[in-house]
């Protein structure tokens, strides 16, 4: 009972370290594969953090949520990117348009602006400093792997990753939104995968490429 | 007395146990890639042979040539002092040997690069001036890990820190320590010239930075260099565990409790040695542009770091 608890606490004290980790490793990361694993293991921390709180605040539903959480981002999701991958038979870099070094640079910049932003609003909202800034870094990173990588699946990986901060956002801010909405945002995630990897499929049959800057010109 | 003891028994034993692990790592390595590999004691047999053999010095060479093994030496040996190894003080300590330590490594290089330039090879030129676009970008990480972890400790001395880490909560992940690590761990490989950097076992490569350095050195100046770079090697993993895994470091000085420090050093010191045995058996070399690359991630992590230790306030 005592462990379990300590475990319990463990995770949501530790899961924004683990959770900026990712993020950084992300940024490092040559292939869309290893990002599509790092996604996974986002997917992971989040679970677990779901769970953790759960079992702090006793809210029964709060597993549904975590079991809906390991069953699309988890497995679906990384499982599906990977599908894609094989599918498309693209090459395997993120067609980075700045460094990886410079990259994490940014990234580093981007958690520290999520610090100082969160700690404006730190009042009225009553969640710990350390996840909600983690959950706005998850945010601002998703959208910066967006802009700076040109392949058009990192655009969905980014896109995941970005939605994983605004569910980290809600998960600390409210302690568990209603099941109901939480369902919508899962079953809304798997739509717009679904979308964009049709688009993938439309853009690598019309251009031969995934290369998003090089996207210049309509073509019929 | 006691306590005098052991403080100069670590210090030998990082510097003469560090030939030992030069051979464990090679041993290691040579069974990850399936082949039998050489005795672990080579490394001395190795040391032994070239102390006996005639030192060569080329016709153009200086004074510089002759000293820099010396002095490179005599440096890294004065920098495993200040190492708490297995209790948390070091033979010597002082406020502040955190900027010394990192220092005497800064003159070990830059003795190294002179002589080599002295040599008069185009190799030797070659590569000194690859050394120092390493050193250059590895020593600001290198700085910034230390100087985030004295911020926490209050402290800014080797033996201070590992002080004021045995007595935290293993179980308490702190966010500097995670970064600081994984960017001392970038800088430990460049600093010691190990796989993605540079390659430790070649001689024949273009790229090669440290033994192109090393090129026209023979007999006991050879050895003198070979064995400081162990040393080097023995020193980085051993400021690792000390900054960030000391526990099991005894604070008395009994001899149950030492025996337990020697046994707990060497398990934590041959798991980094399997990490790196791995690392260095599934990674390929680097090319030389993308070094710099390398390195700006130690920096962006320790940058983090630092800026971490005020943001979360423990």
């Amino acid at each position: 009972m005592g462990l379990i608890e300590l475990a319990a606490v463990k995770v949501l004290s530790s899961a924004a370290v683990l959770l900026f980790s990712t993020v950084l490793l992300m940024a490092t990361a040559k292939r869309i594969t290893t990002c599509v694993y790092l996604l996974a293991v986002q997917a992971v921390i989040l679970t677990l953090e779901v769970v953790a709180a759960g079992y702090m605040e006793h809210v029964p539903e709060v597993y549904i949520i975590a079991g809906m959480v390991l069953l699309a981002k988890v497995i679906g999701i990384p499982y599906a990117l990977l599908w894609l991958m094989k599918k498309l038979h693209t090459p395997h870099d993120v067609g980075a348009s700045l460094s990886p070094g410079y990259s994490v640079f940014v990234m580093s910049g981007l958690i520290v602006l999520s610090f100082v932003a969160v700690r404006l609003y730190l009042q009225e909202l009553h969640a710990t400093e350390v996840m909600l800034a983690a959950a706005v870094a998850l945010i601002l990173s998703g959208a910066f792997l967006m802009v700076t990588r040109s392949k058009a699946l990192m655009q969905v990986l980014g896109l995941m990753v970005l939605e994983n901060g605004i569910f980290l956002a809600a998960l600390v801010t409210t302690f568990g939104m209603p099941l109901i909405v939480e369902i919508g945002i899962v079953f809304d995630l798997l739509m717009g995968l679904l979308l964009m990897g049709i688009f993938v499929f439309r853009i690598r049959d019309t251009f031969d490429h995934l290369d998003v800057s090089r996207l210049r010109r309509l073509r019929g | 007395m006691m306590n005098f003891v052991m403080n100069a028994a670590q210090m030998l034993l990082l510097v003469l146990a560090a030939p030992l692990l030069r051979g464990v790592i090679s041993k290691l390595k040579a069974r990850i890639q399936k082949r039998r590999g050489a005795s672990v004691w080579r490394p001395y047999a190795d040391l032994w042979k070239l102390l006996h053999k005639e030192d060569f010095v080329p016709n153009t060479a200086s004074a510089v040539f002759r000293a820099a093994p010396v002095i490179v030496f005599a440096v890294t040996v004065a920098a495993a002092a200040f190492l708490p190894l297995l209790h948390p003080a070091a033979f010597l300590a002082m406020d502040g040997d955190i900027f010394l330590f990192v220092y005497l490594l800064a003159i070990a290089r830059f003795s190294i690069s002179l002589g080599s330039l002295d040599g008069g090879s185009a190799f030797g030129g070659m590569g000194s001036s690859r050394e120092a676009l390493v050193a250059t970008l590895a020593e600001a990480p290198f700085f910034l890990v230390l100087t985030a972890l004295a911020i926490l400790a209050k402290t800014a001395s080797l033996s201070g820190i590992a002080a004021w880490t045995i007595h935290q909560d293993f179980f308490d992940v702190s966010t500097v320590h995670i970064l600081a690590f994984v960017a001392l761990a970038i800088v430990a490989v460049a600093e010691t010239g190990r796989v993605p950097v540079d390659n430790p076992t070649t001689h024949l490569e273009l790229t090669m930075i440290h033994e192109a350095m090393v090129l026209e050195y023979s007999g006991p100046s050879l050895a003198l260099i070979e064995w400081s770079q162990a040393i080097k090697l023995h020193l980085m993993a051993a400021l690792m565990i000390g900054l960030f895994a000391p526990w099991g470091m005894s604070e008395t000085a009994g001899l149950g409790a030492v025996a337990v420090a020697i046994g707990l050093y060497l398990v934590k010191l041959l798991c980094l040695v399997v990490g790196l045995c791995v690392v260095e058996s599934s990674v390929a070399k680097l090319r030389m542009y993308v070094v710099p690359d390398f390195l700006r991630v130690a920096s962006a992590l320790a940058l983090l770091a630092v800026i971490f230790t005020a943001i979360t306030k423990r």
